[in-house]
């Protein structure tokens, strides 16, 4: 028999289900009850996955843009450092004028006037830029002549000038308190003022407490010395009155010293003027609602990329492992059944 | 519809995607229309026609409860009702296994009363007997119900190539068990 004829005796011999068949089958489906399209038969793994990864693209996607629109309007730390550089770069009326109100105008309206009737500790910082090295060799001899002029003088200068046309220098000038305006007024015009800062403090009220306790102790210092003229006094309450004179006497000294010392701070102004060849920096144009939407949303999409990428690295190996042992455990199976064929 | 194209016979149409427009068949007909098939491919699995037959049953009972599942536009209803015949047959042949050797019978399966289609000749069956099940198996599957091989490798959870080499085996095996049993 050959091969051919094998094969078409096979085909030819192609078994029929027994009638009993037949009708045990035809009894097992008359029990079939009309099926209803699930609206979620159709839902297989791959396709369930070729819907979902999209899907969750899109809504990470579309929650970053939407948390991005949400939080457009609040100040973001790098719109707060852009607003920190332009506040440096802007003239300095803008902030004196918000914390004095004065009229705008020159450099001097903005600066708060020192209260003539109560001693003060006044102390400014002025930064101004000039154009090279020689005008601020200039600026420097300025400043100091009109401080000399104005009736103070000069604490300290530091002036570098550490290449060809470039230099700072940095002044500390100490003015009579009712000229320090038309001193900051005077340092302005030196050249473009690129920040100032003002810091007043009240010493009155200090000076009242030392005058005040100075009265006491000098009426003290009376009464003892009047007690220490009787004859009769004890010589054990001598000594003891004594020593308390010295000790008042003491503290009478320290107190009129610290009262002179604070009466001298609050004569004086302090201004701190710091001279600089350095070019002004480039404004950086606070970005829009838009740019900071996008920039925002950006954020988002990073922060939801980086927990994607954590759940993955997370999931990742024990899905890994899940599948290989799947993939073995079918593997092994199969090959259980070819023996269990071949045996049967 | 890349199946459809190696597949022959109008059965195969009438139940696949490509008949969109047609209603889909209920598993009365597609029970009707397949129960040969199972049938001979469990009769060749088992040897066994009263086997074949509790089986081929037991199948269409599986495919019943598991019939809302099956969606006519994925898949061709014929391998599914026979990949539910042999995770059938399989089952029984394990419970068998274990059955003979809680029992301690012996190893060698009883062929006394096995039996193959009629209309072969004494040699052909014999020597059909002779092979294991799962010779017997891919012949079956691709010659008796003319499943291409992508299907049956699909069905075998094999390998097409796989498929090509155990049927050339298969073959070459009957023919020569046919040649034996015609010089005895």
């Amino acid at each position: 028999m050959s091969s051919s004829d094998v094969l078409e005796q096979l085909r030819a011999a192609r078994p029929v289900a027994p009638s009993a068949l037949r009708e045990r089958v035809r009894a097992i489906t008359a029990s079939e009850r009309p099926v209803r399209p699930s609206p979620f038969a159709r839902l297989r793994s791959r396709r369930i996955a070729l819907v979902a990864a999209p899907a969750f693209a899109i809504v990470l996607v579309a929650t970053a843009g939407v948390i991005g629109l949400a939080r457009s309007g609040e100040s973001s730390r790098d719109t707060a450092l852009n607003a920190t550089a332009l506040q440096e770069a802007a003239p300095p009326q803008a902030d004196a004028q918000k914390a004095f109100p004065v009229a705008p105008g020159s450099a001097r309206s903005g600066v708060p006037a020192p209260n003539p009737g109560r001693l003060e500790r006044y102390e400014a910082n002025l930064r101004v830029r000039v154009d090279d090295a020689d005008e601020l060799a200039d600026a420097t001899q300025r400043a100091i002549d009109r401080a000399k002029a104005l009736g103070g003088f000069v604490v300290s200068l530091n002036s570098v000038v550490p290449e060809a046309g470039k230099g700072s220098a940095e002044l500390v000038v100490r003015v009579p308190r009712e000229r320090v305006q038309q001193a900051i007024g005077d340092f302005s015009e030196l050249g473009t003022v690129v920040a100032q800062e003002v810091h007043i403090e009240d010493l009155q009220q200090q000076v009242d407490a030392m005058t005040d306790r100075i009265a006491v102790l000098t009426a003290e210092i009376a009464r003892i010395e009047r007690q220490l003229k009787n004859p009769n006094l004890a010589l054990e309450t001598r000594s003891r009155l004594s020593a308390r004179l010295a000790a008042d006497r003491r503290e009478l000294r320290e107190l009129r010293a610290n009262r002179a010392a604070t009466t001298r701070e609050g004569e004086l102004a302090t201004v701190s003027l710091s001279l600089t060849t350095e070019q002004r920096a480039e404004a950086v144009p606070a970005p829009g609602r838009v740019d900071r939407a996008l920039d925002r949303a950006g954020d988002v999409l990073a922060w939801e990329a980086a927990a994607v990428l954590l759940v993955l690295v997370a999931v990742g190996p024990v899905l890994v492992v899940a599948i290989l042992a799947w993939l073995g455990l079918r593997l092994a199976r199969r090959r259980a059944d070819e023996r269990l064929l071949e045996r049967a | 519809m890349g199946r459809l194209r190696r597949r022959n016979g109008v059965q195969t149409m009438t139940l696949t995607a490509g008949s969109a427009a047609a209603p889909a068949p209920t598993f009365a007909a597609v029970a009707e229309q397949h129960l040969d098939d199972v049938y001979g491919y469990l009769l060749y699995l088992t040897r066994d026609r009263t086997l074949a037959e509790d089986l081929a049953g037991e199948t269409f009972e599986k495919a019943l409860r598991l019939w809302r599942r099956f969606d006519p536009r994925r898949g061709v209803a014929r391998p599914w009702l026979l990949s539910i015949a042999r995770t059938t047959a399989l089952d029984w042949f394990r419970a068998e296994e274990r059955r003979r050797r809680r029992e301690r019978a012996a190893a060698v399966p009883d062929v006394t009363e096995a039996a193959m289609p009629e209309g072969l000749s004494p040699e052909l069956e014999r020597a059909l007997l002779s092979l294991s099940a799962g010779e017997r198996e891919v012949i079956a599957l691709r010659v008796l119900l003319d499943l291409d091989g992508d299907e049956t490798a699909r069905l075998l959870g094999i390998s097409p190539t796989a498929v090509s080499t155990r049927l050339s085996r298969a073959l070459q095996k009957l023919e020569e068990k046919v040649r034996t049993h015609e010089l005895v």
